[in-house]
């Protein structure tokens, strides 16, 4: 209200006394009257306005505190009575063993006592408004809690007792055990209940009776029960029956917290349930025979994989859990995988596949395995698309049931890793995929295809450690692609070699790309004589040369010898006088021995037209001139042709013994031995016009070839070890030992992984070629060159 | 100024409601207004159901011309409460319309009636 205070021109009277005289008694006594009227529902008889102003009256009449305990006093009466009318008949009697009818018990006692708060919160209410001028005047100067406070004490105190505070508790909790059961309950009551103990404070800290009573209880009995339940489950269930179950648990505890029970009870009894149900069995679980992990990913269980995920991701040791159980997994995949491409070489294969991959092999050209080439190449390839086909398996996995977890993949990863690089030809096999779908390319697969595949390779290749090698191999199938043309797609080799560049760096792919440099010049090149050769006289055989830079080809540099016949002499002649005319002052070698001919040769039937290997060509000839059924032996052919043994043995065998026999050998036999002889087979024919008569792969035993692959690889990283030891301390000039070994470590990682006895070994040698020198500390390393 | 009463159970701001004084006078007052007061608005609160509320008369032990200045303080606050905080209230107006001699009366109906 507005102030009163107005210049204080005018007289303010005083109020009038309204009222006649008053008399607190029979206030009181009619208030009282009219109070009991109120608790039996009987208020729309009543005049607010007179009740309030009793109250009103006494409280200006300063018998505020009369009137507030004889409310109290009123309202305990009340409460008692309803404690003896409607609570105490409706106990249960807990002496049946009918869980059905205890239930019901249950659901009728706590539907009574909620029955009576609701009568006890209405009853409050309005004695609250008829009352509220003695809640704003009187309760505050005497310092009691206002009537509503005031109510619910009275409330606790004489509803929430013993024994009607047992009952309620384990009322509430038999409902619970009933629905965890699996009946159903009536839910309502139980949360009438439940919001009655938790808007009941017992003292000032606002810890209400569900907190005291209740919760406690409640959490005591759902660690029982889960403790029990999740040894029965693990007895009675598999693995993905007992995650349903265990998720299921999870989702109805959590529904009954956010429906009748309180929100603050939710993390407790999260808590125990992970506690009690999954914690303990979760390594169980993982490892069931035939149903655990390895059986979902085998089954492609997404739903029960995503489900295990869910559930492990809650505790803190099911991720650790889980990515070991992965590891274990893929380690033993890949083993297996390990295993067979390793187990057999040879004769576990059967005939088909034998076949098929002889004659992929003869497109396919020489690989540096040896024995059983072909079935090495198959099991290369098959290695290689089992792995891939085990990532697949295993991403998808990561990525429908796994949620793309990060701590996942890198588990994942690891476990890749570590089986990849245990297989020690790895990188070769690597490479040997590559190669194989970069010329086989289009036949039966889409560019895209071929794309998608090489992509997946590339993160195979990622695993890799000894990047390294794989380089090695990989310059020496690519340079057997590109010189033989065999390559069926330059985009696709270039997107190859743009991948690479990608993962490793351009240092890594510097050669590789010197290599396609090379093969365009030499297009160019080739062009170039052509027109030159267009204004002399050509020599009699067209001759086409691709010019190499011997750095980045991975060639042996001493070119096998052999003897050219006089026009091949003539034709290389010119082409070397035409290229060094263009290019003083450099070198040309000739490689007789990677280059190939077409050559037309007359049968009896037909003339066919043949495409063999130059040191073929060269054997062909020497049967050129020689009557039919004219004898060569292998010692004669040596001796004209002065082709290395090896090499010899290997061309008259894809001559004489392979699909197309233009030379027969005497005796007939698969293998070539030093006292053969041949002649030519003027009886073959073949319904094509063209042949194209491949060589079979060398016969050198893999393992020595392996051997000294390995001991090349060796070397390389000794120098890359050193130029790296000298690049570091060129820069740092001073560098503690540790410190050195690992920058040198970090930098060759990209790679291959060095192994720290080695770098301190060529420390030593620089040391001893004086780039470096030892610090009296003995400890560090000064740079000295 | 009289209306006919009836037991509408829906309570609504434009219902009206009769205020009545001791001697006698009866003021007609929308519900809105009545509900600025804490009192009136209990007496009238249909959940708890008191014959007020029934009846929507409320009878007030005051003199005529005391509810008649609370009234109009009632509904001078009403119509001023939503306003912003920038316009101005003309309170000193309606201070003049208020007699001194009976300011004291005035203040305790209003504490009574919880204003």
């Amino acid at each position: 209200m507005a102030s009163t205070a107005r210049r204080g021109k005018t007289k303010i009277k005083p109020p009038r006394k309204h009222g006649q005289a008053f008399s607190a008694e029979k206030t009181w006594a009619e208030l009282a009257n009219n109070i009991r009227e109120i608790q039996n529902h009987d208020a729309s008889n009543l005049s607010f306005e007179e009740n309030y102003r009793f109250a009103y009256n006494m409280v200006l009449h300063k018998e505020g505190r009369m009137l507030y305990e004889g409310v109290k006093k009123l309202v305990a009466e009340n409460l008692d009575m309803m404690a003896r009318e409607k609570v105490i008949p409706a106990f249960p009697t807990g002496s049946i063993n009918d869980p059905m009818h205890e239930s019901q018990e249950g659901d009728i006692f706590l539907k009574a006592l909620r029955g009576v708060w609701d009568d006890h919160v209405s009853n409050m209410i309005k004695l609250g408004q008829i009352l509220k001028y003695m809640d704003r005047v009187h309760t505050k100067t005497d310092k009691v809690p206002e009537i509503w406070d005031a109510g619910l004490h009275l409330f606790l105190k004489h509803i929430i007792r013993p024994p009607i505070q047992q009952h309620i508790v384990s009322a509430v909790l038999n409902q619970i055990q009933f629905e965890r059961d699996g009946y159903s309950i009536n839910r309502f009551p139980v949360k009438g209940c439940v919001d009655v103990l938790l808007s009941l404070d017992i003292d000032d800290a606002g810890v209400t009776v569900y907190k005291r009573d209740l919760e406690p209880a409640f959490l005591r009995e759902s660690e029982a029960f889960y403790k029990a339940e999740g040894v029965k489950l693990l007895e009675s269930c598999d693995a993905p029956e007992f995650l349903r179950r265990v998720e299921s648990r999870f989702e109805s505890e959590d529904s009954r917290t956010h429906h009748y029970l309180s929100s603050q009870t939710a993390p407790p009894l999260r808590q125990i349930l992970q506690d009690n149900l999954l914690t303990p069995h979760l390594s169980t679980v993982i490892s069931f025979p035939n149903s655990g992990l390895d059986n979902m990913i085998d089954t492609e269980k997404t739903d029960d994989l995503a489900r295990l995920y869910r559930l492990f991701v809650m505790v803190p040791i099911g991720l650790p859990c889980l990515k070991k159980s992965l590891k274990d997994s893929i380690a033993r995949r890949g083993t297996e995988i390990n295993r067979t491409s390793l187990g057999n070489d040879g004769g576990d294969l059967d005939i088909g596949e034998d076949a098929g991959s002889l004659k992929r092999k003869g497109k396919g050209k020489a690989r540096p395995a040896g024995g059983g080439g072909a079935e090495k190449l198959t099991l290369a390839l098959k290695w290689v698309q089992d792995v891939l086909d085990l990532r697949d398996k295993f991403v998808a996995v990561w990525q429908m049931a796994f949620n793309s977890d990060r701590e996942v993949e890198s588990a994942l990863n690891e476990a890749f890793e570590s089986f990849v690089n245990s297989n020690d030809k790895a990188p070769e096999f690597i490479s040997l995929f590559i190669d194989d779908n970069l010329k086989k390319g289009l036949k039966g697969k889409t560019d895209s295809e071929v794309e998608a595949v090489l992509d997946k390779t590339i993160t195979v290749f990622r695993f890799l450690t000894d990047k390294d090698v794989f380089e090695r191999y990989y310059k020496g199938h690519l340079a057997k692609r590109l010189l033989q043309g065999r390559s069926v797609s330059d985009d696709a080799e270039r997107g190859m070699l743009a991948k690479l560049k990608v993962e490793c760096g351009y240092q890594f792919t510097q050669k590789l790309e010197g290599m396609f440099h090379d093969m365009k010049l030499s297009g160019d090149t080739m062009q170039a004589y052509r027109a030159h050769l267009a204004k002399t006289t050509p020599p009699s055989i067209d001759l086409s040369v691709t010019v190499v830079t011997q750095t980045f080809w991975p060639m042996s540099h001493s070119p096998s010898p052999c003897v050219l016949s006089a026009e091949m002499e003539k034709a290389c002649k010119s082409f070397e006088q035409f290229y060094l005319s263009r290019h003083s002052g450099r070198r040309l070698t000739w490689q007789p021995s990677l280059g190939n001919a077409d050559v037309r040769v007359a049968f009896k039937a037909k003339t066919i037209e043949l495409n063999v290997s130059t040191f073929a060509l060269i054997i062909l000839l020497q049967f050129q001139d020689l009557e039919d059924d004219g004898f060569l032996t292998f010692t004669e052919l040596q001796e004209a042709t002065r082709i290395d043994d090896n090499d010899l043995q290997r061309h008259l065998q894809s001559l004489a013994c392979a699909k197309y026999k233009v030379l027969k050998k005497h005796p007939p036999g698969r293998e070539v031995e030093r006292d053969d002889s041949f002649s030519f087979n003027a009886d073959f024919t073949s319904t094509l016009l063209k042949i194209k008569i491949g060589t079979i792969s060398s016969k050198v035993e893999s393992g020595e070839e392996r051997k000294e692959t390995r001991d090349r690889i060796d070397e390389e990283r000794r120098h890359q070890t050193e130029a790296c030891i000298v690049r570091i301390m060129k820069d740092r000039k001073h560098m503690k030992h540790n410190d050195l070994i690992n920058e040198v470590t970090r930098q060759l990682s990209g790679r291959f992984q060095p192994d720290p006895l080695n770098i301190k070994k060529r420390i030593e040698g620089l040391i001893e070629r004086e780039y470096l020198e030892r610090c009296p500390d003995r400890k560090s390393y000064n740079y000295s060159a | 100024m009289t209306e006919d009463v009836d037991m509408q159970p829906e309570a609504k701001d434009t219902d009206w409601i009769k205020i009545t004084s001791t001697d006698g006078f009866e003021y007609m007052i929308k519900r809105k207004i009545a509900n600025t007061s804490g009192t009136i608005r209990s007496m009238l609160d249909t959940e708890m159901n008191y014959a007020e509320a029934v009846s929507r008369v409320c009878p007030l032990v005051q003199r005529g011309i005391i509810v008649e200045k609370a009234l109009e303080y009632m509904a001078f606050r009403a119509h001023y409460e939503s306003l912003g905080p920038k316009e101005d209230i003309p309170v000193n107006e309606f201070l003049e319309r208020l007699p001194p001699e009976i300011v004291l009366e005035v203040l305790l109906a209003a504490d009574y009636l919880e204003l």
